[in-house]
């Protein structure tokens, strides 16, 4: 009797975590379904595709677009034209190769990845020194400086964006596709430099004061003791708070939208992905495979540092 | 030359130089932190007052961005919406949260394979998640209707479910606790594994059942942990904006709206301003109103 009642129970629990591994999973595998589904087979509701379809990824990927991409008369002018050089011949094909106009999809990756890149680089290595000053270092204000970099997470996108989009624009910033760049760039600084600075000053607290002091007793300042010593001790937070800046920046859309508008050949990867949706070459497998392929780097980012992201994060939330 | 003997005389003792090294480290994130965040917030308090003109021009016109903006019915309808979106996101990801958790801190095969899974909706990008929703509850050959119309004959015909407001909420409101439960899942987790093993086994050793348990071990100690999430998961999602936008134009809540105001049609940037001042002031009542009544600082 007993047995059947935890028999019964266990299998409860077996389906329980299956139907959440099922809720987390099923968008993700309805995305790569589509991505690699015929339009003939739409329709059909099976998450396996009756035939596997590669082309949505290889024109997003441009292999292969070569020949596909070529007019029936320059098809025959190849064909029929023997005193061609094989040079000339690769430079004729090479001119139809590029199917950038419809998602450029290495061009939008460039813009996202130098963006995300620079701001979580610039808003990294700002928070490590600023992180240290509050958290090792006795000064007035300091307290309450901690708790304003706190109250920075009260206020949402919104409320900065119509300010920010006025500021940049009597400075004359927006008018040119560098002062737009760098604007957003300092923009995504600003907004991943609360998080950086509450998660480094966790982990910096939990280094023995002691070793610190020992390189004081050496005749080392202050500032070589970051560069020397706290930095490498804190390469993995680092390099996790680092992650963590670029994954926001990587998938930021509100201020993007906004002040890229005017710039099709700036545009970051989810703008381009939302402009793609809305334009007439709007089709399921090719927007799902550009989800699949904005959704990777991200996503292989996050498994490189799960270990630590995790336990920072809950570390930033958690306060006792 | 002259002002390194100033900043640092050799009379200055360590504590003082300490305290001027300490305000040098944490300048440039200060400086940031101040000009691109907490001046923006007064200069959109200072538009709210004006008639905002792209060419520059700014007239001061009092209240009337106020008025316009408590005389529109459509602003109090995008108020209900963000309460309705707050109010059953937040139970809703605190809640399945709380259970994921309480079923992850048990041991099963492949537990850490399950563990790091459940994390994927919180770091794929919301625009590449976006459209495999759609596509979900696509009336065409979405897997929702394919269900719920062809197999199980629940509605007389195929409908656009995130075209209608009314509905698409509800897809949002799902989306966004898919999106955002792993974060209260974690948060939870870690805190259950604080918890001290002994206090379990000396509840058993009394004879308390699992409710009971959970009912005078668990949950005090998650309280204070729920607390600060849900507290975390209000301030958010009231602000949210990506998570509703992308998904569907048809969920107005306060920031598509103010975004909506502000840049379309003839951008009325004081509106937007003044909206964003309301939003943030109906934020901030909610939320002292909650820190003194359920965390009871």
């Amino acid at each position: 009797m007993v047995k059947k009642k935890s028999l019964l129970r266990s299998a409860g629990f077996t389906v329980f975590i299956l139907f959440i591994v099922f809720f987390v999973l099923f968008p993700f595998i309805q995305m790569l379904s589509m991505s690699l589904k015929y339009q003939w087979d739409w329709g059909n509701p099976s998450l396996i595709p009756r035939k596997i379809n590669l082309e949505a990824y290889k024109e997003l990927l441009n292999i292969d677009q070569a020949e596909k991409n070529l007019p029936d008369s320059i098809k025959n002018l190849l064909k029929n034209t023997p005193d061609l050089t094989k040079a000339q011949k690769n430079k004729i094909i090479a001119r139809y190769k590029d199917t950038g106009s419809v998602f450029p999809f290495f061009e939008y990756f460039k813009n996202s990845f130098i963006l995300a890149f620079t701001a979580a680089a610039f808003s990294g290595i700002i928070a490590i020194f600023g992180a240290y000053s509050f958290s090792r270092m006795q000064y007035r204000g300091r307290s309450t400086i901690q708790r304003s970099v706190l109250f920075v997470y009260m206020f949402g996108g919104i409320i900065l964006l119509i300010p920010l989009y006025r500021i940049f624009v009597r400075l004359g910033f927006l008018s040119t596709p560098t002062g737009t760049f760098l604007t957003l760039i300092v923009i995504y600084m600003v907004q991943t430099l609360p998080v950086s600075l509450y998660m480094l000053g966790n982990y910096f607290r939990t280094i023995p004061y002691s070793i610190e002091e020992a390189a004081m007793i050496e005749g080392l300042g202050r500032f070589s003791i970051i560069v020397k010593i706290i930095v490498p001790l804190s390469l993995a937070a680092i390099m996790t708070v680092f992650i963590y800046s670029f994954m926001i920046a990587w998938n930021e859309y509100l201020f993007a939208s906004i002040f890229l508008k005017g710039f099709k050949n700036l545009y970051t990867l989810p703008m381009g992905l939302m402009a793609l949706f809305t334009s007439k070459n709007a089709i399921w497998d090719r927007i799902m495979a550009a989800s699949m392929l904005t959704a990777i780097p991200v996503i292989a980012l996050f498994m490189v540092v799960q270990k630590n992201l995790t336990s920072g994060l809950s570390e930033g939330g958690v306060k006792e | 030359m002259e002002t390194a003997k100033r900043l640092y005389p050799a009379t200055l003792d360590r504590k003082a130089r300490e305290e001027i090294f300490g305000w040098v480290l944490i300048l440039p994130a200060l400086v940031i932190i101040l000009s691109l965040i907490l001046y923006p917030i007064f200069y959109n308090i200072y538009l709210s007052f004006f008639n905002v003109n792209l060419d520059g021009v700014n007239t001061y016109i009092g209240l009337d961005n106020y008025k316009g903006v408590v005389f529109d019915s459509f602003f109090w309808n995008s108020v209900v919406t963000t309460f309705l979106y707050v109010v059953f996101t937040t139970i809703g990801t605190t809640f399945m949260g709380l259970i994921v958790a309480l079923a992850m801190n048990k041991t099963f095969p492949l537990r850490w394979l399950v563990r790091s899974l459940i994390l994927l909706p919180y770091v794929a990008p919301v625009i590449s998640v976006v459209f495999a929703w759609q596509f979900i509850f696509d009336p065409v050959n979405g897997i929702f209707m394919d269900i719920t119309f062809n197999k199980l004959h629940l509605f007389a015909n195929r409908f656009n479910l995130i075209g209608s407001p009314k509905a698409a909420v509800w897809v949002a409101i799902l989306f966004s606790i898919w999106k955002n439960f792993p974060f209260s899942y974690l948060m939870i987790l870690s805190r259950l594994q604080a918890i001290d093993k002994n206090l379990f086994e000396a509840a058993e050793i009394d004879g308390a059942g699992t409710w009971q348990k959970f009912k005078a071990i668990t949950f005090p100690e998650l309280y204070f942990v729920m607390g600060a999430i849900v507290l975390l998961r209000i301030i958010w999602n009231f602000n949210k904006f990506e998570e509703v936008f992308l998904l569907t134009k048809n969920v107005k809540v306060l920031s598509v709206y103010t975004y909506f105001k502000a840049f379309t049609g003839t951008m009325e940037l004081g509106q937007g301003a003044a909206i964003a001042v309301i939003q943030f002031s109906l934020l901030i009542s909610f939320i002292l109103i909650y820190v003194k009544k359920v965390l009871k600082w």
